[in-house]
């Protein structure tokens, strides 16, 4: 039994081994017909996204500070997809959590460790409520998830600017909110760097998600649900319930993320203007989840995976001189690649559900 | 499990990090003291490719690359929380002659690596930080966008429209200084219009926050929207979100079968006449080529020449220190090459780009083009107009700009 789990994830990791070669050489072949140094260009990527961490720390932590966030969603979006959801609702949790902490810092005025944690809370009760609208039209009323979450994501993205332009803006600099009070950040690990200990709460999420889904009965069933639709509800599980639930575990998950990146992102430590420094975090999380084939343990790679390459592209820039449009096209063709092989097992498993309840129907 | 993926993964990246270095001859070594030899550019998330603000900072650094011996390095961000990693990259190399921070949003970031490394020397874009390696770059935008405002409400007079607009990019203080200059040149050139015609006007000013700099199809989109409230001259204030103005003004001129305005658009930053030829009146140009440049020139005396002995503070340029103006036929020609470098236009179709312009110029009267010259001359030495009750240098004591400040601006000249 063990040998035969040792073989399949020997056999996934290959498979995302292949993909990033693939990748890798896709994008070096764009970069050599352009004219640039690939070689040159890739080594100055890893240069910068690791550098040699004994004697320069800086380039590691630069690549786990990015991590962060990602892990974050990609374990909110992992969930849903275990579950048989595909939730975009991730973005507006990101939003609606670190909306939680900024309105924390402006209600209570108060340079207090309290407004963190008043903050996480407001903040995840927001993303819970949004997510719970999401959930009731899923379950009672069967709208699809894809179109509630999207709409709902303009109505956080909304919803956080009126309250940076009309409720707590920074009066010295109306592009973004009031800062976060110093006492109530999340603590930097590495002086000199953004690395926050949020990496830590990251990693203990995806450690407590993992054992929630594999080690306990509600994991069992919320899977279930995921796996098999009809086969669960014939054994008795109400999936309906567990669809709920997984939207609320990825809304507290997504949450999260907000609140460690405006609580733990210097220098701002604020949301920017068009929440600029949040949009995307929900759905990078999707391309996470998908690289880490939607399993929580192997998410925290993807994320310093991804991580690594945004951290990296800056060495692109500087050293090999590559322009910033085609090393995001390399970056894209790397992470496209990267998510083949999340890609194809989520649609076939998606056709087999899909036939599975056909024969059942018919 | 879990552990082998995280040992493979290991493995994987180490096999290829200690091979990649061995491999190829062409891999530079680093030099082990580093060189200072750089011009470094950072940009925020507007980005270049937007034919002004972030590519006017790159004519500058280009120009000073070339005519101080120096390398131009430039560093664009994908995310705000790209900021403080570029810079501390850039700080760190100890390469860099001095970092630029292109743009208002890069000021907390420089502010902060400018206290960790206090031998390393910036400039900040649109930003007041207050620190002795710092050079706080500033325009007096409201001087160009006062001259553009009186153009495009005598343009309005002269066709007999009554509305003008102006598209803006993410809401922060930087341009709460166009608006207040534009909204003020529409009421002074209604007083030029009523004084030259006898007729007086009441324009309509319209205004969208469309809380972007990179995307020209919400620029399309609001300016689509003025447009259909008969907006006849709309102000772009929103980088590259602005090339959507241009392309909803063509194509509404074209729609009636024109080849040229109105409706126009009023190109920002660099010389923008030539984007859409015959639909763009004039450029309120905000030379941030000037400011690179002039900062990386002082960076250079204080730093290697050493007959400077101060660095940091204020540089303020205005229409008097040739920072802003309103675009002539003759500045067409430099910023032509910036077009052509992007490829936007071939080298082949500067004549007829020139004869467009021209000709469009030469459908409004003289006395209108004069008059708004005659504006930006003034407004060098006295700010004393008065329009409305409120004189230019009331404007002025105005800056720094507040959400409120800029709401009670915008009531008492009648806007929205």
């Amino acid at each position: 039994m063990r040998r035969k789990v040792l073989i399949e994830v020997l056999i996934k990791t290959g498979n995302v081994v292949a993909a990033m070669t693939v990748g890798l050489i896709i994008g070096g072949l764009i970069m050599q017909a352009y004219g640039y140094d690939a070689l040159h260009a890739y080594y100055s990527l890893l240069r910068h996204a690791i550098g040699n961490p004994l004697t320069d720390p800086y380039p590691l932590t630069s690549t786990l500070s990015l991590a962060t966030p990602l892990i974050f969603t990609g374990l909110a979006f992992a969930v849903s997809v275990r579950s048989g959801l595909f939730n975009i609702g991730v973005e507006n949790a990101v939003y609606l959590g670190a909306l939680g902490v900024v309105l924390a810092s402006g209600f209570l005025k108060a340079d207090t460790p309290l407004v963190l944690v008043i903050g996480s809370l407001m903040g995840l009760s927001l993303s819970i409520l949004f997510a719970l609208v999401a959930a009731s039209l899923k379950v009672f009323r069967g709208v699809h998830e894809v179109i509630t979450t999207i709409m709902l994501n303009w109505v956080a993205y909304w919803l956080v600017e009126y309250v940076r332009v009309n409720v707590f803006p920074d009066l010295r600099d109306p592009s973004k909110t009031i800062p976060v009070p110093p006492s109530a950040r999340i603590p930097l690990l590495v002086a000199g760097t953004e690395l926050s200990v949020s990496i830590i709460i990251a990693i203990i999420a995806s450690l407590t998600t993992y054992f929630v889904l594999w080690y306990t009965v509600f994991g069992y069933e919320l899977r279930a649900t995921g796996i098999n639709l009809i086969a669960a509800k014939y054994a008795g599980i109400k999936t309906s319930r567990f669809m709920i639930y997984s939207f609320l575990l990825s809304a507290v998950l997504g949450g999260l993320a907000g609140v460690c990146e405006v609580a733990g992102r210097p220098p701002h430590y604020s949301i920017t203007t068009g929440i600029s420094n949040l949009v995307g975090l929900g759905f990078d999380g999707i391309a996470v989840s998908l690289i880490g084939l939607n399993h929580p343990i192997a998410v925290i790679f993807a994320s310093i995976l991804i991580g690594a390459l945004n951290s990296g592209v800056r060495g692109m820039q500087i050293e090999a001189r590559v322009p910033f449009e085609l090393v995001r096209l390399i970056q894209g063709v790397i992470v496209v690649s990267l998510a083949m092989p999340g890609v194809l097992s989520t649609f076939r498993k998606y056709l087999s559900i899909r036939r599975g309840r056909m024969e059942v129907v018919s | 499990m879990v552990i082998v993926i995280a040992v493979l993964l290991v493995v994987a990246a180490v096999a290829i990090y200690t091979f990649l270095p061995t491999a190829p001859t062409t891999t530079p070594t680093t030099p082990t003291t580093p060189q200072l030899n750089k011009i470094c550019i950072v940009y925020d998330i507007g980005g270049r490719g937007d034919l002004s603000f972030n590519d006017m900072a790159y004519l500058g650094g280009d120009r000073a690359a070339r005519d101080f011996n120096l390398v131009l390095t430039e560093l664009q961000s994908r995310s705000e929380s790209d900021y403080l990693p570029n810079l501390r990259t850039l700080s760190r190399s100890g390469e860099c002659v001095i970092i630029v921070g292109v743009g208002f949003l890069l000021t907390d970031a420089i502010a902060q690596v400018a206290d960790e490394y206090p031998n390393q020397l910036f400039a900040i874009i649109d930003g007041y930080v207050d620190k002795p390696n710092v050079l706080s770059v500033l325009f007096k935008e409201h001087e160009g966008s006062a001259v553009v405002g009186a153009l495009a409400a005598m343009i309005a007079g002269y066709y007999n429209k009554t509305t003008v607009g102006v598209v803006l990019g993410m809401e922060i203080p930087v341009l709460y200084k166009f608006e207040a200059g534009y909204y003020w040149g529409i009421r002074y050139g209604q007083e030029i219009f009523k004084e030259k015609t006898g007729r007086e006007i009441n324009v309509k000013i319209l205004f969208t926050y469309t809380g972007a700099f990179n995307d020209p199809a919400r620029g399309k989109t609001a300016t689509e929207a003025m447009l259909g409230e008969g907006a006849i001259v709309v102000y772009n204030v929103a980088g590259a979100t602005g090339l959507g103005i241009f392309e909803a003004v063509a194509e509404a001129g074209a729609r009636e079968g024109r080849t040229m305005g109105p409706p126009f658009g009023i190109g920002v930053d660099a010389d923008q006449d030539y984007i859409k030829p015959g639909f763009i009146i004039a450029s309120m140009m905000k030379r941030v080529d000037v400011g690179v440049y002039t900062a990386t020139k002082k960076a250079l005396n204080y730093l290697i020449h050493k007959n400077e002995t101060k660095f940091g503070g204020i540089l303020e340029l205005g229409i008097a220190e040739g920072g802003i103006a309103m675009s002539r036929v003759e500045d067409l020609e430099t910023f032509l090459e910036l077009g052509i470098q992007a490829g936007t236009i071939k080298p082949q179709d500067k004549e007829t780009i020139l004869n467009a312009v021209t000709s469009m110029r030469n459908s409004i009267p003289s006395w209108i083009w004069e008059e708004a010259y005659k504006l930006q001359e003034t407004l060098k030495t006295n700010k004393s107009l008065e329009v409305m009750g409120i004189k230019f240098s009331d404007i002025e004591a105005m800056i720094p700009f507040t959400a409120d400040t800029i709401a009670n601006l915008r009531s008492s000249l009648g806007v929205g």
